[in-house]
């Protein structure tokens, strides 16, 4: 192999200042070649983004910063700042996480993507808008000569990215590093952005340093893996190696804990515990408190274990390694148990909530006198039901309007047309007080845990209030329901005094959850419930889910833009676009047979966690972006994206009718297996 | 842009509206009537009864309010009781002189105040930055009579560089005399809103430099300069308008007390002389005056931001 184009030895970074000093990266060495693909997995605090924000010197100056990072033949950690400025953009480019704050809101995308160049004098001023436009034609930006002029803002999240990709790459750098390039991005986009991503680092043949949470975008793009724990690399290796053959305990259970489209897990096994505090790391190894194979033994409590090789290019900082092996074969049937088996029976008898053409359309008012000129068709004729017990997941990408569909039938957006029944009462028409009551059954629960908890209340309170605001405190058993809301979620008592900031994010998730449960409801909105958490603690959360549902018999709408942990949760799964469902079924069908173009390319673009999968999988990459629900396209909302449209799709709305021989309704003139309709149309050319 | 300015003008009506009404009731609610300044201590009913029908004092508060804002559409304020000149030609004799010291002041204001924020934010908590944070809480806290007390005394008894007492001479006439006229003034009040600028722009900058796309810039080797001075500094500029505008809106309601430390003939100083005077035409019409220039400002505030930021647009 050539010589590396960046070499990382004994790099150690501890954060000064405020008390204790806090070792974030503890000693990591790595090499990354020239075209090669370097994954970087960790959660939250395992001192990834650090490691990168070291090599490009943009470390705060709080940063002390030990060992070597070699960038060709400049040794970064001593040189000085300006050469360190030179080297960033014109050796090293840089992707981050959130292409909507990334870019600076009141200039050009064209002057921002050149800026770097004109800073650096690769390129002229005079130029610099002539060579923007090269380079967003490069990254596949549509109207290049347009587009080059307009703000941040005009773009969409996708494209944004891309122009981020097109900044980066601008002065051909030999290293390229990107945190978290598509944590932000829906699953389509995402797919787009990463084959964007791949064919510029084919063109330049620069190095790339990928830092994700996502085990299935490393599977997708990545050479090689880095697994970081604690501050430092636990192991590493080629990334077949790593999914196949993993020899660190928390591999292990990171691959264990993630729910996957390609297979169904009675239940996932997640990592116990919480994700190290740099500043409280455990002693020795560090993940000994949370790992299965070495808990118990004294050396694992007061020896770190050295990275060690375990393969020929495998290394792992396990003093155990060897019994990894045995642990993932146990944990793993190599033979995972196919979809259709376990799909369970529908549940029967009348459904618990049944929405019939649901419809929330917010005016747009214009003009002198603010006249109505438009609505935003946010829900647009929704229809499903959820029975006693069951799960129903409702996915979709952002702006589908999955969100205002839960929020609607809570009530807490009034739907403008259609009907809701919830327990056979219509809810649509209720007065207040009366929804308020009906409301009682029927709970939801938010995205982010961080912020839907009151900060002033103690999580005791917190968790009381809903019983307060019905009067039905005394009635419910009072402190003894707390104490038992808290002990179902799994939290101990002894927390009820306390404030919600003293809690990790799984956990605060968990005491919405008692809130919620406070007044025995029957049915559960969950609004993207587990997206803001780790891998490992969201597995946690979703094992959680499933004992509740099964313990309380409680009925879930699940609404997500994950695919694999829909399908991991629900019984039965409706695809939301653009304000409507276009295909819903049993999970089973839905995941293995799906007829309607929209689902077929979502699951398609699902990165797999398994490595193998990147040759033989077919991928459908669908251009452009979602439409504006002010502005539907004509006929099928869908046409203007879709691989099998025809004259007919542009014109005419496609009905949401069941298809013929499966236990699927869809919304599509051209509906039908992919494969089937692939050969068709085969056969027809 | 057009059909915006439009609808906020037409939304200043009711806002005029009222305001005017309560103006109105707000003199009818103080004790006392003009009458006795009008006719002189020494005036028999006979004299007071003529003056009341001559003002319309003995008409009802409703007709009376409605022939004064009638007129006062039709820009008629009334007459002054005391000079008996048209209220409009008071007002409109002092406006110039008004403006001159409230743009100075605010340029003498953001001139002390920008890089006293911009340095302090490059630093926080570094004895630079605490030591200009101490400057701005002096310069908020030293009541400005004061202040200018301390000025005059310095360059006019001490130095004898620049006149006590101001007039207002225009800086169109002669520039000379407009900056030695206007100058001790307008640095009295520039002092007090460059504490207030100051840390404004300093909290704004603060949370801006913590910006994502300040980290892009750095990652593209931009120099620390243009980091800041360019990407920072245009971003933190945003909301630090509407704080400039409010003040600015301020100094032309009237600095009563910084005119009548230097005597400067400004709308504050034209305000302080009718009440005195309980001469309500007047009040009345400076009070509209000002509430007008307030409404006005910020709404070419809010036309700026158009400009300014490309995300905003009213169209």
């Amino acid at each position: 192999m050539s010589e590396p184009v960046l070499s990382v030895r004994g790099l150690e970074v501890t954060f000064i200042g405020g008390g204790r000093p806090v070792p974030a990266v503890r000693g990591v060495d790595f090499d990354v070649y020239p075209n090669e693909v370097l994954g970087i997995v960790g959660e939250s605090g395992s001192g990834k983004s650090v490691t990168s924000l070291a090599i490009t010197g943009l470390l705060p100056d709080t940063a002390r910063v030990k060992g070597s990072i070699r960038l060709g033949d400049v040794e970064m950690t001593e040189a000085d700042r300006e050469i360190l400025r030179q080297m960033r953009g014109q050796d090293v480019g840089m992707i981050f996480q959130d292409p909507a704050t990334t870019l600076n809101p009141v200039f050009t995308v064209g002057r921002q993507v050149t800026e770097g160049q004109v800073a650096h004098g690769q390129i002229q001023a005079l130029r610099a808008r002539e060579r923007s436009i090269e380079l967003l034609r490069e990254v596949d930006i549509p109207d290049p000569d347009g587009r080059v002029l307009q703000y941040p803002h005009q773009f969409s999240g996708g494209m944004r990215q891309r122009a981020v990709i097109a900044m980066a790459m601008a002065g051909r750098p030999r290293l390229i590093i990107a945190d978290e390039p598509t944590t932000a991005l829906d699953v389509t986009v995402q797919a787009q952005v990463l084959s964007v991503l791949a064919k510029r680092q084919a063109d330049t043949g620069a190095a790339v340093i990928l830092i994700t949470h996502d085990l299935g975008v490393v599977a997708e793009v990545a050479h090689r893996v880095a697994v970081m724990y604690g501050g430092r690399i636990v192991e590493t290796g080629p990334v077949a190696e790593i999914f196949k053959r993993p020899r660190h305990p928390y591999t292990v259970g990171l691959l264990q804990s993630l729910p996957r489209i390609d297979s169904v897990d009675e239940r996932l096994v997640p990592i116990p515990g919480q994700p190290p505090n740099p500043a409280l790391l455990p002693t020795g190894c560090t993940f000994h408190p949370r790992c299965p194979i070495g808990c118990d033994r004294a050396i694992c409590r007061s020896e770190e274990p050295p990275l060690r090789a375990v393969g020929e290019v495998h290394h792992s900082a396990c003093h155990y390694a060897e019994e990894v092996a045995r642990l993932f074969a146990d944990a793993m049937p190599s033979d995972r148990i196919p979809a259709s088996v376990v799909a369970r029976a529908a549940a029967a008898g009348p459904p618990l909530l049944a929405v019939d053409g649901l419809k929330v359309h917010f005016p747009i008012k214009a003009g002198i006198l603010r006249r109505r000129v438009g609505w935003v068709r946010a829900v647009d004729g929704v229809s499903l039901t959820v029975g006693p017990g069951e799960t129903v997941g409702l996915v979709g990408e952002s702006g589908c309007g999955k969100t205002t569909t839960g929020r609607a039938i809570m009530g807490l957006i009034k739907a403008t047309g259609g009907s809701i029944r919830f327990d056979g009462q219509e809810v649509t028409r209720l007065s207040p007080g009366e929804l308020r009551k009906a409301r009682r059954h029927m709970q939801y629960i938010f995205q982010d845990p961080y912020s839907s908890l009151n900060p002033i209340k103690t999580v005791g309170d917190i968790v009381a209030e809903p019983l307060h605001i019905h009067g039905l405190y005394e009635e419910m058993g009072g402190g003894a329901r707390i104490t038992e809301l808290f002990e179902l979620v799994g939290l101990p008592r002894t927390v009820l005094g306390r404030y919600p900031r003293e809690f990790s994010g799984g956990q605060k998730q968990r005491i919405g959850i008692a809130r919620a449960l406070a007044l025995q409801p029957r049915l559960l909105i969950l609004d993207e419930p587990v997206a803001a958490l780790d891998v490992s603690i969201q597995a946690q959360i979703i094992n959680l889910l499933q004992d509740l549902q099964k313990e309380l018999g409680l009925a879930y709408l699940f609404i997500a833009h994950d695919l694999s942990v829909v399908r991991h949760i629900s019984d039965r799964v409706a695809v939301m676009y653009l304000g409507r469902i276009v295909e819903e079924s049993e999970k089973a069908t839905l995941y293995e047979t799906p007829v309607h173009p929209y689902t077929q390319s979502l699951l398609s673009a699902v990165p797999v966690p398994d490595p193998d999968a990147r040759q033989t999988r077919r991928r459908i990459v669908l251009e452009g972006d979602i439409p504006n629900p002010a502005k539907p396209p004509s006929g099928c909302y869908f046409h203007p994206r879709c691989f099998r449209a025809t004259e007919r799709c542009r014109v005419e709305e496609p009905a949401f009718e069941p298809y013929p021989g499966l236990p699927t309704r869809s919304a599509c003139h051209h509906a039908g297996p992919l494969e089937a309709v692939g050969s068709r149309r085969g056969a027809s050319s | 842009m057009t059909g915006y300015i439009i609808r906020r003008i037409l939304q200043l009506l009711p806002v005029l509206l009222i305001a005017s009404a309560g103006i109105w009731a707000m003199i009818y609610a103080v004790p006392g009537t003009p009458i006795g300044a009008i006719v002189g201590e020494n005036a028999t009913p006979e004299q007071i009864q003529a003056a009341i029908q001559r003002v319309g004092l003995d008409q009802p508060v409703l007709v009376q309010f409605w022939a004064w804002l009638k007129s006062a559409v039709l820009g008629d304020l009334g007459r002054s009781i005391h000079s008996r000149d048209p209220v409009l030609d008071l007002i409109m004799l002092r406006v110039p002189a008004t403006l001159q010291l409230g743009l100075s002041a605010t340029l003498v204001g953001l001139i002390l105040g920008i890089p006293v924020a911009v340095i302090s934010a490059l630093y926080p908590g570094s004895w630079i930055d605490r030591s200009l944070s101490g400057w701005s809480a002096l310069a908020l806290g030293v009541p400005t009579f004061w202040l200018g007390i301390l000025l005059i005394l310095l360059f006019a008894v001490q130095l004898r560089w620049l006149p006590s007492a101001s007039t207002y001479v225009s800086v169109f006439d002669s520039p000379l005399g407009a900056l030695r006229n206007t100058f001790l003034p307008a640095l009295t009040l520039g002092v007090y809103v460059s504490g207030i600028f100051a840390r404004f722009l300093r909290a704004s900058l603060l949370s801006e430099l913590k910006a994502d796309y300040v980290r892009t810039a750095r990652s593209k080797g931009l120099k620390e300069r243009d980091v800041v001075g360019r990407h920072v500094l245009r971003n933190a500029l945003l909301p630090f308008v509407t704080v400039v505008g409010l003040m600015m809106a301020a100094f032309i309601g009237g600095t009563v007390v910084t005119e009548a430390v230097f005597t400067y003939p400004g709308i504050g100083r034209l305000l302080i002389q009718a009440i005195n005077q309980r001469d309500y035409p007047l009040i009345q019409g400076v009070i509209l005056f000002v509430l007008v220039a307030h409404v006005l400002i910020n709404l070419m505030v809010d036309v700026l931001y158009a400009y300014i930021d490309p995300r905003i647009d009213y169209s």
